[in-house]
Order: structure tokens, then C-alpha cells, then sequence
């Protein structure tokens, strides 16, 4: 019995060492390149195109419209007027040629700022020498701050006015060499209508008189003709670390009742100074406006060129100051964090005064701060600021550069 | 015996006897695989199966940044080797890579002529039919005046010269490293021989394609470098036969070609670009500047894949004053936390490297401060993240082939009318290529070359000393051990020692062919910790004496220290 219990094991044994060997020879050996082969034909049923992750499909057609394509609807942030608080606005932009296009857009801010126009672009005009500008359109500043005239002025004693202006205006840059030398003109026509002012504020009229206060309830039509001689060597207007900017502007406006009538001449000076290789800045402005007066003619109030906000007196409230002439110097110091990201301590300086002779350098305000800015090669798309002024602390949030 | 006895003894024999038959059994029916097959060591990657259903897909350049910027940064290492290889750690031939130099012996003349088997284009007239849809430099794609159509580059103002001769250069060592390049030539334009193909349009801002006029083409000889006479200097790319279906990513497989079995992340050829970038300073590394396309053989449909554009080479950066190009990605996490919080004055590398500013041929590059484990692409990839120890020691046994007057050669291909710029940048090139031999090859067990003759000597080469980047006499050890390789087992046999790269074998070597014995080899010396990690070396037995079959430099998995991503971190 125990020999037959053996002989039984050693069948199984026996068997299963059979059927392994014979496994083993009926199966030819295998080569690598078959065994990779194999899998090839396995993947070869299951094939399809790429699929696109939501994310991916989304990313491309952002890229679809901002780089390759036309961004027909657009969001459109460019406020009526300074102090309008942010301004949430659409566009809609369409080509009426290869390169030229027509642009509406319009929008409405915190504080009732309301604007709407349509501009049309040819960007390439006298063989690329060139570009037109055409725009007509609407605006409305419900609140416009105004503190008095000149530097000495208080915060106090603030008033709000309102103005509605519709605008034509046509204006034509030019860069002979298409590079460096900028020349450009333009006329406008536009009706300004100063009202009583919104906002929580006194409205202006309840503080000053006609007599006391040049243009107050004035409705004035201008013809605005101006000229500008300018040599730009900065990369881009809207953001540059290196380069600079000298200009001179002249403006005359023309009114019709020869009532309000003056000449304007804007003098800027811009210079970016790179500091080991652009990790650094030093980012100078300066810019003097002069104004004077036709014979027999007076400036009206909101006419008057303005320090205050976010693009020059920044620790001021817009328009914090006006005068018949502004002297304004800012220096930037500007840090790169990385491509798209740079940080800066700034300092802002400067005087409104009644004569251009008293553009001096005595009796300046200033203020200082510091601020974080979001770019791309081109253009600076967010900037946030922290600015300190004798009266007080003021946060600017601006979707373009200061300068 | 009692009977309960002899039922408990049939009980204890029964038991293990059944499980033996079922393992035997199971063992004959499961698809375990040896571990070296009879074609072991393949040198080419099969490619079986027809890719004719391959569709085009290009990756978009801002979803391709974002992810690379801000998923790919972040991606945790597998540590897994590279799948792309053979038993022996080579990297097979396939219509990826094509081995050349290392393989056969290449001139400085066969370098020199690189890729480009057919004739130059002749500049005698072009006629252009469209603008240039890829690269950083402006372009246009024009016929010959033989009617063949080639991508025309420029070189910008600020670096004359300087990006048709990177993308020469480049063109030619990729090349002989084993890269598919399209054939590239420098050649001239002139805009007085040049007509306009009646159907040659141009995407306009509308969107629109409209007529390509002569002022278009105005538009982009403005931004480029003139020569005196009026001329300009371009390189000349042929077109790529078959169907475009776009670049290639570092990641994951086509779903679309069969034969794309390797996830792109574990090819060798991708992930040694780390490498090969750092020394070329290919900085522009990305799915954009590659392509895939479709062709037919000898009845055979596959999907090729070439490293396409490699100009973004020795400096010539999209920009002038892009400085921290090769230094940082184009946002880096830490880079950008340090600068921020020291408002800029915790300094990076790029900020004072001084550059030859005197040779507006050559943009930034520079081998003085050059450490190939800090060098970074403007994104990285998912192959460059998974690059090993082991992938950058392969990659640099191929740059040590590369000697002084091959790179001249290279070099020589720019055809810059400075002969100072021209050596200056074969400097640059070679002190860059001590520097990254100096890394690598002594970053893991620089052994190679084993080989077993009949007789029982193993011989071998050391790479780092025979590349100089290493000095003193090593004592090399021999561990052996017969093989099993059906399921992997080793049975010791011996071990030997010597300081000579021949070691003898011990008594007791298998004889009969299709043996296999496993043969460890590693090197002591104080100088070079890593050399005591043992390379496997596995030889078969034939009627004609060992083969090797199997190379193992380092195990399937490592552990963070061989992965050049934590090296990075750790310069």
C-alpha cells in the first residue's frame, strides 16, 4: 500500500514535470523584438488622437484669442476721468481690414463714471511709418475732486464737480525712421460741460462763485489742436527697464466763445537706468506743464493741469492739486522678482504754482511708497501700490505703469 | 510502522509533493520571462506596426509654459531607469535616436557636413510662399531657385551671425549625437532676387490671410542683421518629408502610433537633453521645437521624431537682454522668493558672470562659471526632471567622444567671418565639456566596455580616467556568480581583485553554451565614493566564448542622490 501511495506521488510528480517540460518545449523561446513587438500590436487596438485635458482646451483658446486671434469682446478699464475709482468695462473690436479695426467700447465705474466711444485704428499707415487715430464718444465724471487752487490748498476744504464732455478727435503718430524720432498730431472737438458735482463732498458751486472760480458752471466748446516732438529709445511705452523718453507737447484750445481759450506746453523727461543686467532700476520722470492764457481769456478750473493719483502724486488724491502750472519728479526704484513680476520703492515730488517761475524746487510736496507690479515683455498689467503722503496713506490700484 | 503513522507520513510527503507539482505546474503555464533573451542586446527598437493613423497635434505655447512653469517644477522624480534602453544600458537605435558618434567613428569633415546629404539650396532667387511659423528669429519659407523649399532664419541685429551659426552648430552635434535634425545650411538672401508666390499669403491681425507683399517682407528684414552689401545672412532648413503632425511632448506616449510604447519621460534620448542642453545651452527646450512626422518605407508607415529647432543654442537667447537664461526657469519658486524678500539684493549667478560682450557672434555663453548640475532650461520638462545619475553618464560618454578638434569642426560649420569669435566659442564648448565629464562620469561607477574572453579574462575601461576627470590608481574587484536566467537566482562563485582593468576568472566558469554568469564589478578608491556601487555585468556562454547581455550601472529604483533634479539643489 505504501508502494502504491509512492507510485502515486510519483505520478503526480512525473505528470507535472511533463506537462512543465513539454510547456516549456512547445513554446518556441521568445525574442526581445517579438516580446516588444507583441505589446506594439496589443497597443495597435486601442489607438486615438490626443485628448485634450479642460484645462488645456481652455488655456488654448485663451491663446487662440489673445495672441493668434482677434479679441473681439474685450474687458475695457480705461476710467472716464482720474479718481474714478475702478471702472468694469466691455468691448467689442472688429477688423475692417487686415490691419485696421473699429473699436466700441464703453464703461461705468464704482462712483457713476460713465464713458462710451468708438475709435478707429490704422496701425499701419505711410508704410509702417505711422498710425491713425479716430475716436468719438462720451464721457461723464460724476465726482471730480477739486481742493482749491495751488499747493497750498487743504485736504478740507475738498468740493466735487461733475462734467460731461462728447469728443470727435482724429491724431496721427509718426516715426520717420520708424524708430527713436516720434512725431504726432492732433485735433479734437469737444463740448465740456461743468455741473454740480456728486459724492458725499460739498458740490463746488456751494463754495465758490463765477467770480471766484474760473469756468464754474462753464459750457465750453473746444477745438484742441496739439503737436508733439518726442525721441523714444524704451523697448515699450507700457513697460521698460531700460530707455528713455524725451517729449515736448503743445496743445492750443480753441474756444469757440473765446472765452476760455489757453495754450499748454507739457515737457517730459523719462529715463531707465538698468543696474546689473535689469535686476535692478532706477526709473526718473520728470514732467513740467505751463499753461497761459489767450488775450482776454481765462483757464477754467478743470482745465487746469493737476497733481494727485495714481499716475504721479500717488499718496495725493486725484487731483489733489491744480494751478496754472505743475512741476512733477518721480524716481523709481525698480526690483525684478522674476519675468513677469518686479516690486518698487518710489518717491514722488512736486508743486503746482501760478507762474512757471515758481517751478522751482522750494515748497515741493512729496510722498513715498512702495509697490508690487504684474507684466508681460510690453505692458504692465496690475500694479498695486502702497503710498504715504502727509495726508496719510493711500492704496492705487492701476492696470497700467506710472510712467 | 503503524498504520496512523504511515498515514501521517503520506500526509507529510503528500502535501509538499502536491504543492511542488502545482508550483512546477504553475510555473510552466505563468508568462514569467527570462531575463535576457536570445536577441539580448537589441540595437534597434522594433517598430512593427503601421502609424498611418497618426493624427496631427501641436501643443500650444501657453498651455505648455504654464504646465511645465507650474506642474512640471513640482514633479516628484520616479527614480525609475530609462526604459528606452537596451540589456547592456545603450540606448538602441529607432526612429528617435541613431547612434553615430561612439558607435562609428565620425571625422571632423563627416561633422562638419552633419545631417545635410542633399545639395544646398541655391540663393540665386526665392521665391517666398509664406512666413516662418516656428522659431524665436524671423523667417520666411521660400522656394529656391530649384524650386525646393526650405525655412529661411536670420540672424537678429544685436547678435550678427550669431543665431544662423547656433543653429549650424547645434545642428551638427545633435546630429552626431544621435538626434534626428532636419539638413541646414548657411546660406544668403538677397531681397533684390526675391518674387512672391501668387499664393503666398500672410495671417494678418484679422485673421485673415491675405497677399504676402514686398513691404511684409520689408517688415522683417528691418529687424534683422544686413550685410554691407546688402545682402543678408540666413540658415536655410529643408523641409521635412511627410505628414506634419507636430512636436513631440516629454511626456507620456503618442495614443495615436502603436510603436510609441516608452513613456517619453523614461527615454534616455530625451532625458540625456538635460545634459546635451547644459553643454549646448539649449535653452529653449520644449515640445514647440520638435516634430513628428509620418512617413512611408518600403511599404512601412511610422512616425519620426526630430529635435527640430536647437537655435536657441551658445547664448542666442530670444533677446539681448535676457540675462538669467540657463540660470533659472522663467518663474522659479525659490529664485523668486529670494529676490523678493531681499528686494534684489541677494544675487543670482547670471547678474555677474562677465560675458565677451567683443563678439557679437556669440550671445551669452560662457564656460568659466558654467556648473552643468545648476544649468536650467526657460521650463523644464517631465524628462529633464527624471533624468538619472546613470542617464547623465551615458550622455556624457558621448560628449567626452567629442574631442577638441571635432568641436572646432562643429564650430566651424557657423562659418562666422571672425576666426576669434569662432575659437572663442570652441573654448567655451570644450571647457564646458570638462566640466560636465568632471560631474558625471564620476557621478556613478564609471566602468565600461566589460568584456569576457573565452580564456576567462575580463577586461574593462575606466571612462573617467580615460577622459582625465579622474587620477589615481583604483583597485578594481570582480565579484562572480553563475546565473540563472530563467529566474534570476545567482549562486556565488568567487571574487578577484587587481589593480589593472584585466581580472581573471575564477575556476568553476560554466562551459556549456546558453549559461549565464552575473560578473559585479566595482573600483575602491578614496577619492571617488561612488565607484564602490558595483556596476552587473551578465555574459552569456556560446560555442564562441561570453557575450555580454546585460550592463546594470545602477538598480531600477534609486533613491533621491542619483537623480540630477536633488543634485540641482545640491551644486
Amino acid at each position: 500500500m505504501r508502494s502504491a501511495y509512492l507510485s502515486t506521488l510519483c505520478a503526480v510528480f512525473s505528470i507535472a514535470l511533463g506537462v512543465a517540460t513539454g510547456a516549456r518545449a512547445q513554446t518556441p523561446e521568445p525574442t526581445r523584438s517579438q516580446a516588444i513587438e507583441q505589446e506594439q500590436a496589443e497597443k495597435a487596438k486601442d489607438l486615438h488622437p490626443y485628448v485634450l485635458t479642460t484645462t488645456e482646451r481652455l488655456l488654448n483658446k485663451f491663446e487662440d484669442i489673445t495672441v493668434n486671434g482677434v479679441m473681439r469682446w474685450h474687458p475695457f478699464f480705461d476710467s472716464a476721468y482720474h479718481g474714478s475709482g475702478f471702472s468694469p468695462g466691455v468691448g467689442y473690436m472688429a477688423h475692417v481690414s487686415p490691419y485696421n479695426l473699429l473699436d466700441i467700447r464703453g464703461n461705468y465705474s464704482i462712483l457713476g463714471y460713465k464713458k462710451i466711444e468708438a475709435e478707429f485704428i490704422a496701425p499701419r499707415i505711410f508704410q509702417r511709418r505711422g498710425e491713425l487715430s479716430v475716436l468719438g464718444g462720451y464721457r461723464e465724471a460724476t465726482q471730480v475732486a477739486f481742493y482749491g487752487i495751488g499747493t497750498d490748498s487743504s485736504k478740507d476744504d475738498r468740493t466735487n464737480f461733475l462734467f460731461k464732455q462728447p469728443y470727435v478727435s482724429g491724431l496721427m503718430t509718426l516715426w520717420p525712421r520708424r524708430k527713436f524720432l516720434l512725431l504726432r498730431g492732433g485735433v479734437e472737438y469737444s463740448q465740456w460741460t461743468q455741473n454740480p458735482g456728486e459724492g458725499s463732498f460739498p458740490s463746488v458751486e456751494t463754495v465758490y462763485t463765477p467770480q471766484t472760480l474760473s469756468g464754474l458752471g462753464a459750457k465750453v466748446n473746444y477745438l484742441h489742436t496739439q503737436g508733439t516732438l518726442g525721441f523714444d529709445w524704451r523697448p515699450a511705452s507700457g513697460y521698460a527697464r531700460r530707455g528713455g523718453y524725451v517729449g515736448v507737447s503743445l496743445h492750443d484750445y480753441a474756444d469757440n466763445d473765446e472765452q476760455f481759450g489757453f495754450q499748454q506746453v507739457d515737457y517730459e523727461v523719462l529715463h531707465h537706468i538698468p543696474i546689473l543686467r535689469e535686476a535692478w532700476a532706477i526709473s526718473l520722470r520728470g514732467l513740467v506743464q505751463t499753461t497761459s492764457t489767450k488775450s482776454g481769456q481765462e483757464i477754467p478750473f478743470f482745465m487746469l493741469p493737476s497733481l494727485g493719483g495714481g499716475h504721479n502724486m500717488r499718496g495725493y488724491e486725484s487731483h489733489r492739486f491744480r494751478d496754472r502750472d505743475s512741476l512733477l519728479l518721480q524716481a523709481e526704484w525698480r526690483i525684478m522678482v522674476n519675468r513677469f513680476m518686479e516690486t518698487a520703492f518710489f518717491y514722488d515730488t512736486g508743486k503746482v504754482a501760478a507762474r512757471t517761475r515758481d517751478l522751482d524746487l522750494v515748497g515741493l510736496t512729496h510722498d513715498y511708497g512702495f509697490g508690487v507690479r504684474f507684466h508681460s515683455p510690453f505692458s504692465t498689467l496690475f500694479r498695486v501700490e502702497l503710498a504715504n503722503s502727509p495726508e496719510g496713506l493711500k492704496l492705487v490700484f492701476a492696470g497700467s505703469a506710472p510712467f | 510502522m503503524s498504520s496512523s503513522s504511515s498515514v501521517a507520513v503520506r500526509r507529510v510527503l503528500f502535501v509538499p509533493l502536491v504543492a511542488f507539482a502545482i508550483v512546477v505546474l504553475a510555473s510552466a503555464g505563468s508568462t514569467q520571462r527570462p531575463r535576457f533573451y536570445s536577441d539580448d542586446p537589441i540595437a534597434r527598437e522594433p517598430e512593427s506596426q503601421d502609424a498611418s493613423k497618426a493624427s496631427p497635434y501641436e501643443i500650444k505655447s501657453i498651455y505648455e509654459m504654464s504646465y511645465n512653469l507650474f506642474v512640471t517644477s513640482g514633479y516628484k522624480p520616479s527614480g525609475l531607469r530609462a526604459k528606452e534602453i537596451n540589456t547592456i544600458d545603450e540606448v538602441p537605435d529607432s526612429n528617435w535616436f541613431t547612434n553615430r558618434i561612439g558607435t562609428t567613428p565620425i571625422t571632423p569633415e563627416q561633422l562638419t557636413r552633419g545631417p545635410n546629404v542633399g545639395t544646398p539650396p541655391d540663393p540665386s532667387r526665392w521665391v517666398l510662399t509664406r512666413e516662418k511659423t516656428s522659431g524665436a528669429h524671423p523667417g520666411f519659407t521660400a522656394r529656391d531657385a530649384k524650386g525646393e523649399t526650405w525655412f529661411l532664419e536670420f540672424d537678429p541685429p544685436y547678435y550678427p551671425e550669431g543665431a544662423t551659426g547656433a543653429v549650424a552648430i547645434a545642428n551638427k552635434i545633435f546630429w552626431a549625437l544621435g538626434y534626428n535634425q532636419v539638413e541646414s545650411f548657411i546660406t544668403s538672401f538677397d531681397p533684390g532676387k526675391v518674387e512672391f508666390d501668387p499664393k503666398a499669403t500672410l495671417r494678418r491681425p484679422s485673421g485673415k490671410r491675405t497677399r504676402f507683399t514686398r513691404d511684409d517682407m520689408n517688415s522683417i528684414l528691418e529687424r534683422v542683421a544686413k550685410n554691407r552689401d546688402g545682402t543678408y545672412r540666413v540658415v536655410a532648413g529643408r523641409l521635412i518629408p511627410g505628414k506634419i503632425l507636430g512636436g513631440y511632448l516629454f511626456g507620456g506616449t503618442r495614443p495615436d502610433d502603436p510603436n510609441d510604447l516608452v513613456p517619453h519621460e523614461q527615454r534616455r534620448s530625451l532625458r540625456a537633453l538635460r545634459v546635451f542642453g547644459a553643454w549646448t545651452n539649449l535653452t529653449d527646450l520644449k515640445a514647440m521645437n520638435t516634430l513628428d512626422t509620418v512617413l512611408t518605407e518600403n511599404g512601412r508607415t511610422y512616425v519620426k521624431h526630430y529635435l527640430q529647432d536647437v537655435g536657441s543654442t551658445f547664448g542666442m537667447c530670444n533677446d539681448e537682454f535676457e540675462w538669467d537664461l540657463s540660470h533659472e526657469y522663467f518663474i522659479q519658486g525659490d529664485t523668486t522668493r529670494k529676490r523678493l524678500f531681499s528686494f534684489g539684493f541677494a544675487l543670482s549667478d547670471w547678474q555677474t558672470i562677465p560675458y565677451p560682450e567683443y563678439y557679437p557672434s556669440v550671445g551669452r555663453f560662457e564656460g568659466d562659471r558654467f556648473d552643468p548640475r545648476t544649468w536650467h532650461p526657460q521650463t523644464p520638462t517631465t524628462a529633464y526632471m527624471e533624468a538619472r545619475a546613470d542617464d547623465a553618464f551615458w550622455a556624457a560618454r558621448r560628449i567626452a567622444l567629442f574631442n577638441d578638434e571635432l568641436i572646432r569642426a562643429a564650430v566651424r560649420a557657423a562659418q562666422f567671418s571672425d576666426p576669434k569669435a569662432e575659437k572663442y566659442l570652441g573654448d567655451v564648448l570644450i571647457k564646458r565639456r570638462d566640466k560636465i565629464l568632471n560631474v558625471y562620469l564620476n557621478a556613478v561607477n564609471p566602468i565600461v566596455n566589460p568584456r569576457l574572453d573565452a580564456g576567462g579574462r575580463l577586461t574593462f575601461e575606466n571612462a573617467a580616467i580615460a577622459a582625465g576627470v579622474a587620477k589615481g590608481q583604483p583597485t578594481y574587484h570582480a565579484s562572480w556568480m553563475i546565473f540563472d536566467n530563467a529566474t534570476g537566482a545567482t549562486k556565488p562563485l568567487s571574487s578577484t581583485d587587481g589593480q589593472a582593468t584585466t581580472l581573471n576568472a575564477p575556476a568553476g566558469l560554466p562551459t556549456t553554451a546558453g549559461s549565464y554568469i552575473e560578473v559585479d564589478i566595482s573600483a575602491d578608491l578614496q577619492a571617488q565614493p561612488t565607484w564602490k556601487e558595483p556596476i552587473k555585468t551578465y555574459f552569456r556562454r556560446s560555442a564562441q566564448g561570453w557575450t555580454l547581455v546585460g550592463l546594470e550601472r545602477l538598480p531600477d529604483q534609486v533613491d533621491p542622490a542619483h537623480l540630477l533634479e536633488h543634485e540641482k539643489k545640491q551644486p
